[in-house]
């Protein structure tokens, strides 16, 4: 009864004319920063933060929050188009929605991408707003160990990934690790392969490579092949979902709607690793699974649903601990902390408008996002009838202007470069992007974890079998790896009878 | 627009000062946008704090002040382009603990500027006391409750937000004071680190007061020590160090600086504009909300303070082994 109240209370702040305005104005601002490669929320909301001084707290936060989430929806948008991954989270788009749109499904690629987002964050919204206080003591519950194992779990899974070569793909996984590890050494402060270049002390940058090995090479591929363009920009094909593309998306929107809401809660990584799990699962468990690598509904359905439902949930420290879980957060934060407002774990009770009033404002949101998107769909895959040679130098400027804005710095844009080199050599010996990606995402937090687990437990390894969660995720991970080798063992023994 | 902007670096690296003091001379500074680098990433404490100082000063000068973030390199990234840029008065930087003390002694030769004789350090903003807290259920209260858990056979294991910083600098300094190791247990930030201390993973944390302030104010964390020369106004019941009996003080602290051959008109009107701003009663509540402490400096003062503050920390990075070579 409380929650619905609450809730109503929230839609009556929500529905204010002014506030309404600005999740308006936060919404288009940020599909429009999602439509543009490498320009993320990040950047934008620095530039725009002196503009919410004047705005009541609440009407900031709900305008924040809308460039937030409404950049998720429009970061899908280029990346099932131009194979241009901006975040994380829209790596694991390409992978189907590219093909999709290659295949001329673009326009089914993007509905489905907004329909499952809209549905995934309508479903978080309400658990946010249920049982946010129960969620917290679930993320405050992962220690090092846990997020170690978790952490462990999500790698030995993506091995699934592998589309050919396992060696290839393993290779390719520890390549990325070894790349997110160049940087400072969060535990010694030590410089890490680094070369004496400054700019590398804090890593190289995830946006640089995505959009290098994935976007930048892309176009260096197209150019080569000048009848793969025209195939291209001749397929736009019909927009709307055939019967059968529905059938096979509801239940991948559903898999990946859970998967996406437990692991947004955890902070750090956990946002990062749910478009790959949800692709992951959709892969062994989905009915097109045969058809991945081709361009599989699933594996737009499902990642899409997640990462849109982890960004909801990843609200969660944030609202009821005041503990930003990644830089956009921390960038709310400070917006309230110049509001006068200090987020901290009372922030439910103290500020009551704010707290209702963002989680209606998410719903009501999601549901501006839709109908921004859904009819922008026509408009997005007659990009594709372009020329290419119209097409691909806007794209580079816009990638790197993006890139340059990250952190108003060239290294960047050079990193970008080195990358879409680099990518166009790995795509010419056949070496896939994505598992490197997943490596470097994982690498360097399941080193950090591993290393503060085996700190805190002064050296004692026990620590990780000991612990319940992490027991439980290496145990799954154990089974995983143990019903992946069987079969190909299996197969090698056959394959050697035969012979 | 941009050959102006090149003209004007080419004026600044050939004659700077008489040619800068030409420019003022000619036209009454400010004449155009000012850019205000941050050499930190958005939403951290620094980048704050800037932003308020930012919006206030564009009032009180009448040109519109552009923050930048230039991240990176402990701080140095931001602070080496400022170093380098024209002296003319459009270009500042957030001077900090980190870019002018700590980061020039941790990664030695390759910071390519020296934080006194490349600047014009203008004004102290706020300094933000040390504070170390606890879990409430870990049972440490006090100072001499962390040197028994210290001594005792689990040892203590304090958080901080990162290795190099001038938290995890004070777990040095306490470890040498009270000859126990005390095991430090670097976060990437202090959101992380205060995680997993509300959560109990790690009993205690050493934590710039701003983002402790709130967690310290509801009760998920306790307070055990301030490591500032007198109590904090918004804190009274928490004692210093000191008082318990540990002589350690350490300040976070960050201001406004210019490139070195900045005109000294400019230097001063700029500290005037900010000590005033200061001085008004909304930042006075914010920065007392956040448990800052504003600076009172005059420029001159500033540029001693950091003299200092470099002198101070440089051993204690070789003390904690922290040097990135």
């Amino acid at each position: 009864m409380d929650l619905i109240a609450n809730l109503a209370h929230g839609f009556g702040v929500a529905l204010t004319f002014n506030n309404l305005l600005f999740c308006l104005i936060g919404c288009i601002i940020g599909t429009a920063i999602g439509v543009l490669p490498g320009i993320g929320p990040v950047a934008t909301i620095s530039l725009l933060l002196p503009i919410t001084f004047g705005q009541p707290a609440t009407t900031a936060v709900i305008m924040l929050a809308g460039i937030y989430y409404g950049a998720q929806y429009g970061g899908s948008t280029t990346a099932i188009l131009l194979n241009l991954p901006g975040e994380v989270s829209s790596v694991v788009t390409t992978l189907e929605g590219y093909k999709m749109a290659r295949r001329g499904r673009a326009g089914a690629a993007l509905t489905v991408a907004a329909l499952a987002s809209f549905f995934a964050g309508c479903v978080s919204t309400v658990l946010v707003a249920a049982s946010g206080p129960l969620l917290t003591s679930v993320a405050l519950s992962f220690g090092p160990a846990d997020y170690f194992s978790l952490m462990m779990l999500g790698l030995i899974i993506s091995a699934v990934l592998a589309q050919g070569s396992v060696v290839k793909s393993i290779g390719m996984v520890v390549f990325g690790v070894a790349l997110g590890l160049v940087g400072t050494d969060v535990q010694t402060g030590q410089q890490r392969f680094t070369f004496g270049i400054p700019e590398l002390s804090d890593g190289v940058g995830f946006v640089s490579i995505a959009m290098g090995m994935f976007g930048i090479a892309e176009i260096i591929l197209n150019l080569e092949k000048p009848e793969a363009r025209s195939v291209m920009s001749g397929k736009v094909g019909s927009l709307m979902m055939t019967r059968e593309e529905v059938r096979r998306a509801i239940p991948s929107v559903l898999r990946g709607t859970t998967v996406g809401s437990l692991l947004g809660i955890l902070p750090g990584g956990g946002a990062a690793l749910s478009s790959f799990g949800s692709y992951m699962m959709e892969r062994k468990v989905s009915k097109g699974r045969h058809e991945f690598g081709t361009g599989a509904i699933e594996g737009v359905a499902g990642p899409e649903a997640a990462n849109n439902a982890a960004s909801q949930t990843s609200f969660i420290p944030l609202l009821t601990l005041g503990i930003p879980a990644n830089a956009v957060m921390a960038l709310m934060v400070g917006a309230l902390i110049i509001q006068g407002i200090q987020p901290g774990p009372r922030m439910v009770e103290a500020q009551p408008d704010l707290f209702w009033g963002l989680i209606a404002s998410m719903w009501l949101g999601n549901l501006m996002l839709l109908i921004i998107n859904l009819p922008m769909i026509g408009l997005w895959v007659k990009l594709l009838a372009i020329p290419y040679r119209h097409m691909y130098p806007s794209i580079l400027i816009f990638c790197a202007i993006g890139v340059y804005s990250l952190q108003n710095n060239v290294f960047d844009v050079y990193q970008t470069v080195f990358f879409g080199l680099f990518g166009y050599l790995c795509s010419k010996l056949r070496l896939e992007p994505a598992p490197m990606l997943i490596g470097f995402v994982l690498g360097p937090m399941m080193e950090e974890h591993l290393r503060r687990a085996m700190l805190l437990s002064r050296g004692d390894p026990m620590v990780f079998v000991q612990r319940p969660i992490s027991a439980t995720m290496l145990a799954i991970g154990a089974i995983a790896l143990i019903a992946m080798l069987l079969p190909n063992i299996r197969k090698g023994k056959d394959k050697a009878l035969q012979e | 627009m941009r050959s102006v902007a090149r003209r004007s670096v080419v004026m600044g690296i050939g004659a700077s000062p008489l040619l800068a003091m030409g420019v003022v001379a000619e036209g009454a500074w400010p004449s155009q946008s000012i850019r205000l680098v941050v050499p930190f990433a958005p939403g951290g404490t620094t980048d704050l704090v800037a932003r308020l100082i930012a919006a206030g000063l564009q009032e009180k000068l009448g040109f519109s002040i552009v923050v930048e973030n230039r991240a990176g390199a402990g701080a140095t990234l931001g602070s080496e382009t400022v170093a380098r840029a024209a002296p003319d008065g459009y270009t500042l930087v957030m001077s900090n603990i980190a870019s002018h003390a700590i980061s020039p002694a941790v990664y030695g030769n390759k910071v390519r500027y020296d934080p006194v004789k490349d600047f014009a350090h203008i004004a102290l903003v706020v300094s933000n006391p040390t504070v170390w807290v606890a879990n409430p259920r870990a049972g440490i209260r006090t100072m001499a409750d962390v040197v028994a858990r210290a001594k005792s056979a689990g040892g203590l294991q304090v958080a901080t937000s990162g290795a190099g910083s001038s938290n995890h600098l004070l777990v040095v300094q306490m470890s040498r004071l009270i000859g126990t190791e005390i095991t430090h247990v670097p976060f990437r930030g202090a959101g992380p680190a205060m995680q997993a201390v509300i959560a109990g993973q790690v009993p205690m944390m050493s934590d710039s007061l701003p983002s402790s302030a709130a967690h310290i104010k509801q009760g998920s964390v306790v307070a055990v020590g301030m490591c500032s020369a007198v109590r904090h106004p918004s804190f009274p019941d928490v004692p210093t160090f000191r008082e318990q009996g540990f002589p350690l003080e350490s300040d976070s602290w960050f201001g406004l600086s210019a490139p070195a051959g900045t005109p000294a008109p400019i230097i001063e009107r700029l500290n005037r504009e900010v000590m005033a701003l200061l001085q008004t009663a909304e930042i006075r509540n914010r920065f007392a909300e956040l448990g800052g402490t504003p600076g009172t400096y005059s420029a001159a003062d500033y540029n001693s303070f950091i003299i200092r503050e470099v002198a101070k920390w440089a051993p204690l990075v070789q003390a904690a082994g922290a040097t990135a070579d």
